[in-house]
């Protein structure tokens, strides 16, 4: 088996896997049409405020293990309809961006700037074409990285990391993604223990299932759906209702606006705006590639370095950066879209996940078997198949579809969303709530896990009060038990050495590394009074 | 906390306080073994060393907030009318709940002693209608709840939302399914 035998058979378990239906002689797999499905879906979530990518896939996930089961061939039907999800999301959210000032999701907020001035000036249709082949360029070019980076960044640490080195790398990622979101050292070391402490109860190697207050409820630790969907989802829910019910929502009145004039992207349109999406597509990935930093601050470097070159090179008629330049649609847009394919760069090298997306990712893998994102996938095994390495080949030729399909169609139906924001919030938001809570409950079958995804809803409600980010919590609660799993391997294989962490040099790199990054930003948010 | 633009400084001593407790109360009274045990004559890392490190994260992240982020700017201010909308927004969830959780068996039993038969909910819980009762009434008075207290008001049209919001979701999670139970089914 050679690199090449792997990557041919990642496409056919894509293209040759179990048939839905055939069109004129031609077998079409189901991993196809999952893909399609994913990406429709994604679009339309995208362009619905109120909803985004991972309410759909919390929402998803739990129909889709029952239809393809926890076997491995439903790895990549599941997977791929994911991140078809998670490509339409992506463009889906420009478009009440753009038609109604409204960002569908939070990382389209830049695109508003320029894509509403450019519909009230009528040109609503060429601004969405806009933002679809900057955010199209930038996916793609994303992925291409995620698929060259991630075997070698994954070799790297298999062929020159140990345990207690990884270990450290799991602690510098924590602290790293603490540190970096949400605009707050302090609090993102709080949720950071908080997702600590929940993935410990109920759980350890002892008889007594620790910090379970004796409760047999707690003897089996939280499943993970109830806390990555009751902090993310159902705490988002329970926030957004108050924050519409202070606003008591506007009077649903929305503003018309017709188009006038030439609407095409032209030649000469593509070339104007290919140097800002180029710029912003290399932001996009490299902030992507660093878990827990989101697309929206991609969106917001992208769109500044945008706008200085747009200052020197922009022609004297030219609408200014903010008053409905394209340029800065495309700086956005291509910016924030390659955020999602170099976000995987970490999941699947390192098996950390960035962003809420990539946790699904995860929490998809962790559900079904079989695959489990980290280093060990891209074991080049020569004498037998290694089966998780077929797999991540498949989904990066399932990103390559989704991006196809993004070229091809994605456009035309993204232009048919705007119809999206005239479901009114308030009465989504419910609906959303009871399917997430009926969603967890179908995957659990006990009303516990219902009790308990309330609780983290609360505490994501809570978080989000206080101006906490409920991202570091997920995250280590999905790498908690890593973390003890490799403390506990590099503590015996160090012959019970407690200072392995520090001893190990490059171990004591990290940990350095993982002391300088929450210095670092604290001092920078240190208030100057 | 509400309208004090210190509120950094107080969840920073909250979140302190709570890991001093986690340290020195909740994990030595609940854990069985320390941070490290001897098991057959080799030393091996205890199911307190995790909890603890979680708690070193609390006490930095709260030492951080007391100390240095205590005069950050845009501190975040919680609103007691805001607390108090949530609180009323989960009591009706609650309901729901429990409407959901009781309103199957509680109809088998209103039949029975209507009709004199032996009927019993747990062994209906996969058959229709009987399967839909708890779910429909429990789901419907959510979401209906839950949209009139936003809008300020109760009308047909929001329990026809409601209504068509729990019949797509058990066309969504049930009627396809043979092996997916709505809730409370998997409990009665």
């Amino acid at each position: 088996m050679g690199t090449f035998d792997y990557i041919l058979m990642g496409i056919q378990a894509v293209f040759q896997g179990p048939a839905l239906f055939s069109i004129l002689g031609v077998s079409i797999s189901v991993t196809l049409v999952m893909i399609f499905g994913g990406f429709l879906t994604g679009i339309a979530v995208g362009a619905t405020p109120g909803l985004a990518g991972p309410v759909a896939m919390a929402i998803a996930l739990p129909i889709l293990i029952s239809v393809f089961g926890y076997t491995p061939d439903a790895l990549l039907p599941v997977m791929g309809f994911l991140i078809g999800i998670m490509k339409g999301a992506t463009i889906g959210g420009a478009v009440p961006a753009i038609l109604f000032n409204t960002p569908g999701t939070p990382d389209a907020f830049m695109t508003t700037l320029d894509g509403y001035p450019m519909t009230k000036r009528g040109k609503a249709k060429k601004a969405l074409r806009v933002a679809h082949f900057a955010s199209a360029s930038g996916d793609t070019f994303s992925d291409i990285v995620l698929i060259i980076c991630a075997p070698f960044l994954a070799l790297m640490v298999e062929a020159y990391l140990d345990l207690p080195e990884k270990t450290a790398l799991l602690i510098l990622s924590l602290s790293f993604i603490a540190t970096v979101i949400g605009g707050s050292a302090a609090k993102g070391l709080i949720s950071t223990g908080l997702g600590l402490l929940a993935a410990y109860i109920g759980t350890g190697e002892d008889f007594y299932p620790r910090l379970s207050m004796g409760q047999p409820a707690l003897s089996q630790g939280f499943p993970i759906a109830t806390a990555v969907l009751g902090v993310l989802i159902i705490g988002a829910v329970l926030k957004e209702l108050e924050d519409l019910w202070r606003r008591k929502r506007d009077s649903g009145t929305l503003p018309e606006h017709r188009d006038k004039g030439d609407q095409r992207l032209r030649g000469a349109d593509v070339r104007r705006l290919l140097p800002y999406i180029g710029r912003s597509a290399l932001i996009g990935t490299a902030i992507g590639a660093l878990p827990g930093i989101g697309s929206t601050l991609a969106a917001t470097l992208g769109y500044t370095v945008g706008k200085s070159r747009y200052a020197r090179k922009k022609r004297p008629d030219a609408p200014e950066f903010g008053q409905g330049a394209a340029e800065g649609i495309a700086a956005t847009e291509a910016a924030n879209s390659s955020v999602s394919g170099a976000n995987l760069i970490p999941v699947l090298s390192l098996g950390i996940p960035g962003n809420a997306a990539a946790v699904f990712l995860i929490l998809a893998a962790e559900s079904i078997g079989g695959f489990n994102p980290g280093p060990s996938v891209f074991r080049f095994t020569t004498d037998s198949v290694n089966p998780e390495l077929v797999v991540a080949f498949g989904l990066f030729t399932a990103m390559m579809i989704a991006n196809l399909l993004n070229w091809t169609v994605g456009g035309l139906f993204m232009r048919s969303m705007g119809v999206m924001i005239r479901i009114p919030k308030h009465v989504l938001l419910p609906s959303v709530l009871l399917l997430t809570l009926t969603a967890i409950y179908v995957q659990e079958t006990r009303i516990e896990a219902i009790w308990f995804a309330l609780g983290f809803g609360v505490l994501g409600y809570l978080m989000r009060a206080v101006a906490i980010s409920p991202l570091p919590f997920v995250i280590a609660f999905i790498l908690g038990g890593k973390l003890e799993e490799n403390a506990r391997q590099a503590f015996a294989a160090t012959g019970g050495d407690p200072w392995f962490l520090f001893t190990n040099p490059g171990a004591a790199i990290l940990m350095a590394m993982a002391l300088a990054v929450i210095i670092l930003t604290s001092r920078k948010q240190k208030d100057p009074a | 906390m509400a309208n004090l633009p210190r509120s950094n400084l107080v969840l920073g001593l909250l979140t302190l306080a709570f890991a001093v407790l986690l340290l020195f109360v909740w994990i030595p009274m609940d854990t069985q073994t320390g941070l490290m045990e001897k098991v057959r004559r080799q030393v091996v890392i205890g199911d307190a060393l995790a909890p603890t490190v979680a708690a070193l994260f609390l006490i930095l992240g709260g030492g951080l907030l007391a100390v240095v982020e205590r005069n950050a700017e845009n501190q975040p201010r919680m609103s007691l009318r805001g607390l108090g909308f949530t609180a009323i927004l989960m009591t009706i969830v609650f309901v729901g709940l429990l409407v959901m959780r009781h309103a199957g068996p509680l109809s088998v039993w209103i039949v029975n002693a209507v009709q004199g038969g032996e009927l019993e909910y747990r062994l209906l819980r996969d058959t229709a209608p009987w399967k839909y009762i708890g779910f429909f009434l429990g789901g419907t008075f959510l979401i209906s709840g839950v949209i009139s207290l936003v809008e300020g008001r109760v009308t047909g049209r929001t329990v026809l939302v409601a209504i068509l919001a729990v019949v797509v979701m058990i066309f969504i999670y049930d009627v396809p399914f043979d092996d997916l139970l709505l809730p409370p089914n998997g409990d009665v």
